[in-house]
């Protein structure tokens, strides 16, 4: 075959020329007709799946594909049509139950049926791309069943009246529900959601509404809170045993808009139950329920806050303004304790420690705290009633929890140089009269103080702690030289006061008797000699002395008294009975210190070792005073000193005022020049929040003050203003 | 200064008859000049007291009453302005010459009719916040003062700024005196007033913001006639 042409080579397909008898399809079809009447009639047990297989492979292939899939279709609609009407025909109760039983038997029999079926769903049907047998059984249910006139309406009514009656307390068929419930979530999410859910929200929304209109009526808050949390409870285990899980938050939503959110303001305000009873109750499982529902909701919790912060400001300042509390600063600061420690465990046990309550907390205390002028000098007070003699006794571990809460009112004063300044009077007083209970615990308040606030401002407290100390030595170095010369002399201790650590004092006149200002004298001379250049200064307002005294029958006592009363006592050594002007004269102290001295040396009962004529209560220039014989007291060593810090009187307190008014000027003076220098030039509502914001840890600086430094910084050529914009402040070199 | 003095040296040899008439001019204006000066110094002679050889407040009287003008009057204080005399009550002979050859005047006619222009002069914008800050410097009479007393500042006031403004400078004046905040008042509190009066609209002073830079006392003011209204 050497000339042939190329022939191409072309392998055809074996076809198997088999003569389709027309009638083939036909009686194919007719069998498997018969398989499915048979199936649906729960008969299957005598069919052969094999030769049904076999059937179906063969109309497939033979291209008969179509009809076999159009008569699946019409004979399944036949038998699905005689379903729906048995169903229809139920009555009450059995319709659900007819329902359901039809659905399991169509399920088994679309099993069969697409096992029989399957060469054409795996071939005819993507090829065709027609809807696949399972897929197909159950859109034909949908339409012929569940989308029946006469079916649709009923169905739906029937299951949210069920869920109705289960709302009202009666106990359903929960297993029948939830294979109703799942073969409408098997017929296709859209089925289930547009059908089912759409309608049971709609109808939950409406019921719930009426029920949370009823119950706010009848109940009052915490109980109405119960109930709908309850309910809340009910929905979400309704859905777990059967509806579809994506329905959990679409009806618990529900709730809680209809139950919740809508009643908020009502709920919360209710008179006698709502939330400020709740608080003032310390009613810790109401106040945790109410967050834990109001916490849903959106701004729940801040309603809830709002009223929380609006009811501590208000309980806050009649606490602060209340006349009766302010006549005693323990009380007082004790009440703030009380109340602050009372709202910490309600946020700790009943809102979960929720750091943006906290803080509401926090601005609430801050806000009022500031409202009473005297805060810190009574939290001054406070503390040194603790110092002195509150925490005698108390374990270390205790003392450090009284001095926290101490530094935690500290905070929330805006005004903190006015606390300093107290706090050095009163700390002084406690040095000198060596009344504190505890060095330990006033360094470890000063430590606290200086971690707060910085070295500065413990820098002179730690000054008069150093004073004290370095007093004890000198005072030792005193007797150990002079010692033999003062044997016979009054014993002397003196604490030197560094000036400018100590508070400042005017020093007032006051005539010594002759034996102490001899040994004072003697002081003065070595102290001057071993330190040159200095200058003392005799405080006679400050000191005390131990007095012993003789009286008739011949007791004796010790006296402890103040420089003051032990001047006027020692006149009684030459006299006994003395006038007001003479004891004038003689001791030369102020009349206003005078008076208060001799008051209580003669009006106090159990410490009158002086008896006033007239027995008055008040003493006047004309008052006569004698030494009185028989004074008694069951104790050997009798207290009648006066140097205890108290709260300050009327005149008192304008005057320290006044001195933190005029020391806050340099400070605001040096904060405009630090900023001016750095910033060169500045606006004045720049300035003035510039320097807010550098002195708020020490006070809150007033911006007419600000205003009138900057004015007398330009008057002294430190700053000038703007030549153009008349807003800006320029820093002259 | 002296005005321009006749050129000597050489002139130039093809000067055309124009310059010759400059020249002429010129000597004749250069003479003119120094009899002005010669008149202007004869002037103040008139009035100086010999020893200090400046003319002192007595000798101010006496000018005044030949101008016939108050010596409390405000020309007088321009006049001061114009010279930019440094001391109250007195003026020195540079002074006077400075401001009797800026007025042309060189006789006291001469200088009474000068003193409507002088006031136009000042009163212009340009030249009105000068000569304002002139009349605080020039009440500071001694050394080192930086404030000058309520009671003077109100007359003050009255005699500079009472024509323009008579309203605020009425209501200001009735604070002042009202006040005890303050004795006294700084140059930079005076200038925020004449700010205040041209810029604040009056009577409502609504555009007024107390929280921008206005001198402390204008906001006590505002305050002042605030609650005085209502």
């Amino acid at each position: 075959m050497s000339s042939q042409k190329k022939r191409n080579f072309q392998i055809e397909a074996f076809k198997h020329r088999v003569v389709v008898d027309p009638k083939y399809a036909e009686k194919t079809w007719k069998i498997l007709e018969h398989a499915i009447h048979e199936i649906y009639h729960r008969n299957a047990s005598g069919l052969s799946f094999e030769e049904l297989y076999r059937n179906a492979y063969n109309m497939v292939l033979h291209k008969f594909g179509e009809k076999l899939y159009s008569g699946l279709v019409s004979t399944m609609t036949f038998h699905l049509k005689e379903i729906a009407a048995s169903v229809e025909a139920s009555q009450g109760p059995l319709f659900l139950e007819e329902l359901n039983r039809k659905w399991t038997e169509q399920n088994k029999a679309l099993q069969m049926i697409r096992d029989i079926l399957m060469y054409m769903d795996r071939t005819f049907i993507p090829s065709t791309h027609k809807t696949p047998v399972h897929e197909l059984g159950l859109n034909l249910w949908r339409d012929n069943i569940v989308h029946s006139t006469n079916i649709q309406t009923r169905l739906i009514d029937t299951l949210l009246e069920i869920v109705q009656r289960e709302r009202n307390g009666e106990v359903v068929d929960r297993g029948l529900m939830r294979n109703v419930v799942k073969m409408l979530i098997d017929l296709g999410p859209s089925v289930y959601q547009q059908d089912f859910e759409k309608p049971f929200l709609d109808v939950s929304s409406i019921f719930y509404r009426g029920e949370s209109q009823q119950f706010i009526e009848c109940f009052d808050c915490g109980e109405y809170l119960k109930k709908a949390e309850k309910r809340l409870i009910e929905e979400t285990e309704r859905v777990s045993h059967y509806l579809d899980a994506q329905s959990e938050v679409k009806i618990t939503n529900v709730v809680e808009k209809e139950m919740i959110e809508s009643q908020m303001t009502r709920l919360v305000h209710m008179e006698n139950s709502g939330l400020v009873s709740m608080i003032v109750d310390d009613k810790y499982d109401d106040l945790g329920r109410i967050y834990n529902l109001f916490r849903r909701v959106p701004n729940g919790l801040s309603v809830i806050r709002d009223v929380i912060t609006g009811h501590i400001r208000e309980t806050g300042k009649q606490l602060v303004t209340d006349p009766e509390r302010v006549k005693d600063p323990v009380e007082f600061v004790q009440g703030l304790l009380h109340e602050k420690a009372k709202h910490d465990k309600i946020v700790i046990l009943a809102f979960h420690s929720d750091k943006t309550f906290q803080n509401a907390l926090n601005s609430s205390f801050e806000y009022f705290i500031n409202l009473n002028p005297r805060s810190p000098e009574f939290i001054s007070l406070f503390v040194d009633d603790k110092l002195r003699k509150g925490l005698k006794g108390v374990s270390e571990e205790e003392v450090e929890t009284v001095l926290d809460k101490v530094m935690m009112l500290f905070r929330y004063l805006q005004e903190k140089d006015v606390f300093e300044k107290y706090y050095k009077q009163h700390l002084a007083k406690r040095l000198l009269s060596g009344r504190s209970v505890s060095e330990d615990a006033e360094r470890s308040l000063i430590l606290k103080l200086k971690t707060e606030c910085g070295y500065q401002f413990t820098s002179k407290l730690e000054g008069m702690f150093t004073d004290m100390k370095t007093s004890q030595d000198t005072m030792r170095g005193f007797y150990e030289a002079m010692g033999r010369t003062l044997a016979n002399g009054p014993m002397l201790s003196v604490h030197i006061l560094t000036t400018g650590s100590w508070p400042t004092q005017s020093t007032t006149t006051c005539n010594l008797p002759s034996e102490i200002l001899t040994v004072c004298d003697k002081f003065k001379t070595y102290y001057l000699g071993t330190h040159n250049g200095r200058r003392l200064t005799w405080q006679t307002n400050m000191g005390s002395a131990d007095i012993k005294a003789t009286f008739s029958g011949g007791q004796k006592h010790e006296l402890n008294v103040s420089t003051y009363q032990m001047c006027v006592l020692m006149l009684f050594n030459n006299a006994d009975r003395l006038g007001y002007k003479e004891i004038e004269q003689a001791v030369e102290i102020p009349t206003v210190e005078l008076k208060r001295c001799l008051q209580s040396l003669a009006c106090a009962k159990g410490k009158n070792v002086l008896r006033k004529e007239p027995m008055s209560k008040d003493v006047s220039e004309d008052d006569s005073f004698f030494f009185n014989e028989s004074f008694s007291s069951k104790l050997y060593k009798v207290k009648i000193g006066t140097v205890v810090a108290q709260k300050e009187s009327e005149p008192e307190k304008q005057e320290t005022r006044q001195r933190v008014e005029e020391d806050r000027k340099p400070q605001i003076e040096a904060a405009i020049v630090r900023i001016m220098k750095a910033r060169r030039v500045l606006d004045h509502n720049n300035i003035v929040a510039e320097v807010t914001k550098q002195l708020q840890s020490r006070f809150l600086a007033n911006p007419v003050v600000i205003k009138k430094r900057i004015e007398s910084l330009i008057e002294r050529e430190f700053l000038e203003r703007d030549r153009e914009d008349r807003k800006l402040y320029r820093y002259l070199a | 200064m002296r005005r321009g003095s006749s050129k000597k040296g050489s002139a130039n040899s093809t000067t055309s008859t124009n310059s010759s008439a400059m020249d002429l001019f010129r000597s004749a204006s250069g003479k003119a000049a120094t009899k002005e000066l010669e008149r202007i110094d004869q002037l103040f002679h008139s009035y100086s007291n010999e020893s200090s050889g400046m003319i002192d407040p007595e000798g101010i009287e006496y000018l005044c009453s030949d101008l016939e003008v108050e010596h409390t009057d405000v020309r007088i204080l321009m006049l001061a302005w114009k010279m930019q005399a440094e001391k109250q009550g007195y003026f020195t002979l540079e002074e006077w010459r400075k401001g009797l050859k800026a007025l042309h005047a060189d006789t006291i006619i001469k200088l009474k009719k000068a003193l409507p222009e002088l006031e136009n002069e000042v009163r212009r914008p340009s030249n009105y916040v000068d000569f304002y800050s002139y009349a605080f410097r020039y009440c500071l009479t001694e050394e080192k003062q930086k404030s000058i007393d309520i009671e003077s500042i109100c007359e003050l006031l009255e005699l500079v700024l009472g024509s323009h403004f008579p309203k605020q400078v009425d209501l200001f004046i009735q604070y002042l005196k009202t006040q005890v905040d303050y004795k006294v008042i700084n140059m930079d509190q005076w200038m925020g007033f004449y700010r205040f009066c041209n810029e604040i609209s009056f009577p409502d002073f609504n555009n007024y913001d107390e929280e921008l830079a206005w001198p402390l006392i204008l906001d006590n003011f505002v305050d002042w006639v605030k609650s005085k209204h209502s």
